[in-house]
């Protein structure tokens, strides 16, 4: 069995018997409205935008991990391939109830791509008229904080930005992930 | 059973929790020498050796511990591959219980030596008390420099609860 049906089964799972859900509105017109508050804080600063929601998935993602791990209780993924598995079936799965595919692998196995079906933080949503937020906004962008946040607490440090959006006119909803490196275990400070 | 102390330890290798259930005895051992010896003679009643010697603070032990448990994981590791982990130790005097996450929070345990295994346990105080009380509190930062956050009171009442009615 390939580790991506595995990741399968175990979402499919999990979705079933572990998770709280809640209104899939509710989450759609909390995070619309989060977005709109930062672009009339910033003042239309979308860079600024996109920094700030990536911060807060940051934050949202340290937390995440935990209660992702304490749902799921799998252990460490073999290599990065299997953590994409993961990400996407699981992680997305028992989160948003969403599988993006996982796709795009570079040949050293460190870069891949989800791409999005479905989205449910962009449904009803309308970038501004304004002709720059089409170029410069990625809405969703609190999700590469989290996945940011969620895989420094597994020791890896990993950089991902969206490539592509379907808000934006674009075909796909693409998300880029690449791993910068694995992080060592922290050595307690040493004694004097 | 007895529990005699529980630890939790950050990614960081800091001690962002402890508790002990056994008081610390305030007279140090008289005559003890200066070179290491190991204590036949302790009596069946009188908490453990490493509990014992009050000459060490309750931070000292912490280090001392994270040290032990820290070692004997890479240990584990180089000997049994990546995914081996030891899971607990014993001595004449108590038994050390360990549970590590994969966000590299560990799990101290320190009971009698007639314990049972207390990986499933503390994989539940990791589970239902410390993810549902300290991870998921929203005022709690993110990360428990110093042990803030940890040490509230919906966690630390659960914790003695799951210790007191639980595990005895």
């Amino acid at each position: 069995m390939s580790s991506a049906t595995k990741a399968s089964r175990i979402g499919e799972e999990l979705w079933k018997t572990r998770v709280d859900k809640v209104n899939a509105e509710l989450v759609t017109l909390t995070y619309g409205t989060i977005v709109a508050q930062l672009c009339q804080d910033y003042d239309g600063n979308y860079q600024e935008v996109n920094k700030q929601l990536e911060k807060m998935g940051y934050n949202i993602g340290m937390r995440l991990i935990e209660d992702f791990l304490a749902k799921s209780n799998v252990g460490r993924c073999a290599n990065f391939r299997e953590t994409a598995d993961m990400i996407a079936k699981v992680g997305f799965r028992i989160f948003l109830n969403i599988a993006p595919t996982v796709t795009n692998w570079t040949s050293d196995n460190n870069q891949f791509s989800l791409v999005f079906d479905e989205n449910p933080l962009a449904d009803f949503v309308e970038l501004p008229d304004d002709g720059r937020a089409q170029d410069e906004l990625w809405f969703s962008n609190i999700l590469c904080g989290v996945l940011r946040g969620a895989l420094e607490m597994v020791q890896m440090q990993i950089e991902a930005h969206f490539v592509s959006d379907v808000l934006r006119g674009d075909d796909t909803t693409e998300m880029r992930v690449s791993l910068v490196r694995y992080i060592e275990d922290e050595m307690p400070p040493d004694e004097e | 059973m007895v529990v005699y102390s529980f630890y939790i330890f950050d990614r960081h290798a800091e001690c962002i929790y402890k508790r002990r259930w056994l008081p610390r005895p305030s007279s140090v051992v008289a005559s003890k020498s200066s070179r290491p010896t190991s204590e036949a003679s302790a009596p069946a009643t009188a908490p453990p050796a490493i509990l014992g010697q009050s000459a060490r603070t309750t931070d000292d032990d912490a280090k001392l511990i994270f040290g032990t448990v820290f070692s004997l994981r890479n240990m584990a590791r180089k000997l049994g591959g990546e995914d081996d982990n030891f899971v607990t130790y014993r001595t004449s005097q108590y038994r050390l219980h360990y549970y590590e996450t994969p966000t590299n929070i560990k799990f101290v345990m320190l009971t009698d030596i007639k314990s049972p295994s207390m990986r499933v346990a503390l994989q539940q105080i990791y589970i239902n008390l410390y993810v549902e009380y300290v991870v998921k509190n929203p005022l709690s930062p993110a990360e428990h420099p110093g042990g803030v956050g940890v040490n509230n009171e919906l966690f630390e009442e659960s914790l003695e609860q799951f210790v007191t009615r639980v595990l005895s």
